[in-house]
């Protein structure tokens, strides 16, 4: 009963015509972005983040929300049409897809994108407004070294499902930690990793370094080839709705999807990808004809789209309850709320409920916005992808250009981003996840604030991390998550080893 | 591949060291009970450093080549070189001739290296991008540079 009073004041401010035309805005943006190839929703958020910088916090944040989601779908517009994914989500979407597209059937695998997103997307919020409070509630009851032992679960998770090497994407996040000491030491105020550089003494700042590394070093590793689409059936898209025969199927399909991708958001270091991923295996499993997967069946589409977007808003129950961002896009908008002045967790409840209320209804919202316009507005879209990738790449790198700088009026901004790009092309070439770099770029404070706290409370002892049960628990889980991908990744070195002794 | 990860590491290695010796310039504790500003990057660069020996290790068994794609080709060099050389250059430009012409020299020069698009549309787009794009910011109350010339 409470919930669904907080739930109804949330959508009194978020049905006001201000909050309703920055969520359409943001869908708008959002699914603009998605489209562009290189660019997916991490850096898509960042890339948009000063157009919220003279906002309020609660406009800013639907509207950031909204540009999430958005450029979620804006993926799949171009995976289908173009067989080209905006970002890894869309990739599996490709697959059916741009089949049905070229079969003249463009719209009917949009439509079924479109309402998969819609249902997983409302169902997901549904649960996160069945679990907020409770959640919230449970971690009132965390001090310092819970959350200290918190912030390692959801580490170790990202490092453990971020690439296909522990040891990378473990350095990965211990990089990224050490980028985030760069500035004034918040307990002492001494400057540290600041080589008399006097921008740095801010710190480095996430948005940048994010642009930097999803959207510069994405340009230029397509830069190495011309990347150009084909559009399949000139782009025309019918009718937007499934055949009668299909609609039992891609009920289940969408069922299926939701479950999966709502039970994947709650889990840090997924991303929606694997929601994606795993959703088109599943389908592909259960269903009666799996040898037609790949050459455009329509629930090859439903699910994986389906899965993606209940994992976009399932993903926002760790960050709102526990203040735990479990991927990089949900990072970037936990970056805006701190710049908003808010922080995340289960204070965040108790402080701003209105605000967090009004986001959440906002969801809901948001999700019939992209329903609404998103299906009448596909031939316009379809019509932007005829503009060249070439053209589309100096726009976006303006665009870039323009976050870097607004942040502080300073081209050290733009510097860091190029540095990053640069760094981020090099990872990328060499297998290194980035995920969990921009992670720990976000959480590094937050991290050393409560480890630095936690042993002050114990006078320097680190037993205040094993004598408290909370806190136990979640270094128990951290050490088994770690142990098992160690595990995982040790016979397949000896398996590798052994062959090349042969050899 | 086994050789360039080695060098990887190897410079992962230097980083460690480097996070080291930074954080012995800071104060270990702190003013009070608990550890200092020099203590969490103390052990972040002790991790570097394990974590990279223990790679560095594992690179040393055997070798095996580069994946075909991984070096771009000429074409593909060209292009990062072209976006590269544009993108620093604005770093340095920005302040003295302001976000209009460096925007706008910035367009002009991509469109025709990397599109090839026609003077006029090169013109048409580069004007929008930089002149165009000053003044909806500007109505978003997010400030560009004007540069030395005011423009």
């Amino acid at each position: 009963m409470e919930t669904f009073q907080h739930l109804m004041t949330g959508f009194g401010v978020a049905l006001s015509l201000k909050n309703l035309l920055f969520a359409t805005i943001g869908c708008l943006l959002g699914t603009l972005i998605g489209l562009l190839p290189g660019l997916g929703p991490a850096a898509g958020t960042a890339l948009l983040i000063p157009i919220t910088f003279k906002l309020e916090p609660t406009p800013a944040i639907i509207m950031l929300a909204a540009i999430y989601y958005g450029a979620m779908y804006g993926g799949t517009i171009t995976s289908v049409l173009i067989n080209v994914p905006g970002e890894a989500a869309s990739v599996v979407t490709c697959l059916d897809g741009y089949e049905m597209a070229k079969r003249g059937r463009a719209g009917a695998a949009l439509g079924v994108a479109a309402i998969g997103s819609f249902v997983g997307g409302t169902a997901a919020t549904f649960g996160l407004v069945l679990m907020a409070l409770p959640l919230a509630r449970f971690a009132l009851r965390f001090g310092p070294p819970e959350y200290f032992s918190l912030l390692l679960v959801g580490l170790s998770l990202v490092m453990a499902l971020a690439g296909r090497s522990l040891p990378k994407a473990l350095m990965m996040g211990i990089t990224g930690l050490v980028f985030s000491l760069v500035g004034v030491d918040p307990v002492e105020g001494a400057p540290r990793f600041t080589f008399g550089i006097t921008p740095l003494l801010d710190g480095i700042r996430f948005v940048p370094v994010v642009m930097g590394f999803f959207g510069i070093g994405e340009i230029l590793l397509n830069a190495e080839k011309s990347l150009v689409g084909v559009m399949a059936g000139e782009g025309r898209v019918t009718s937007f709705l499934p055949e009668r025969g299909e609609w039992p199927i891609c009920l289940g399909s969408i069922l299926r999807g939701t479950g999966l991708g709502f039970f994947l958001g709650l889990i840090p270091g997924t991303n929606s990808a694997v929601a994606a991923f795993m959703s088109y295996a599943i389908e592909k499993k259960v269903s009666t004809r799996p040898e037609a997967f790949g050459t455009g069946v329509i629930e090859g589409v439903a699910a994986p789209e389906t899965a993606n977007n209940a994992y976009a808003n399932a993903a926002l129950i760790p960050l709102f309850t526990l203040g735990l961002p479990g991927s990089p896009t949900i990072a970037i908008l936990m970056g805006a709320l701190i710049m908003n002045g808010l922080t995340p967790g289960p204070l965040l409840f108790q402080q701003h409920a209105t605000f967090v209320w009004a986001v959440i209804a906002s969801l809901y919202i948001g999700n019939v916005i992209l329903l609404v316009l998103n299906l009448p507005l596909v031939g316009w879209w379809a019509k932007l992808l005829k503009i060249p990738y070439q053209v589309l790449v100096v726009l976006i790198l303006i665009f870039c250009i323009i976050g870097a700088y607004s942040l502080n009026n300073s081209v050290f901004d733009i510097g860091v981003m190029i540095i990053c790009g640069i760094l981020g092309y090099i990872f990328k070439k060499l297998d290194f996840p980035l995920a969990p770099a921009i992670l720990t770029l976000i959480l590094g404070p937050l991290m050393e604030r409560s480890l630095r706290e936690s042993l002050s409370l114990s006078q320097g002892s680190y037993g205040i991390f094993f004598t408290r049960p909370i806190s136990l628990v979640f270094l128990i889980i951290t050490a088994a998550i770690l142990a098992t991908s160690a595990w995982q990744a040790l016979p397949s070195a000896i398996r590798e080893e052994s062959k090349e002794a042969q050899v | 591949m086994r050789a360039l990860n080695r060098i990887v590491w190897s410079i992962f290695l230097l980083f460690g060291g480097f996070v080291i010796y930074e954080s012995l310039q800071l104060s270990y504790y702190g003013i009070e009970f608990g550890p200092g500003p020099g203590f969490f990057s103390f052990w972040l660069g002790i991790l570097v450093i394990g974590l990279s020996v223990i790679e560095i290790g594992r690179t040393l068994r055997a070798s095996d080549p580069l994946p075909e794609d991984f070096v771009p080709n000429w074409e593909g060099l060209n292009r990062i070189l072209c976006l590269l050389g544009a993108l620093v250059a604005t770093v340095f430009l920005m302040d003295p001739l302001g976000y209009k012409l460096t925007t706008l020299a910035f367009c002009v020069f991509l469109l025709r290296a990397l599109a090839g698009l026609s003077w006029w549309l090169t013109l048409l787009i580069s004007l929008a991008s930089s002149f165009g794009l000053f003044y909806i910011f500007r109505t978003l109350q997010v400030l560009l540079p004007t540069g030395w010339l005011g423009l």
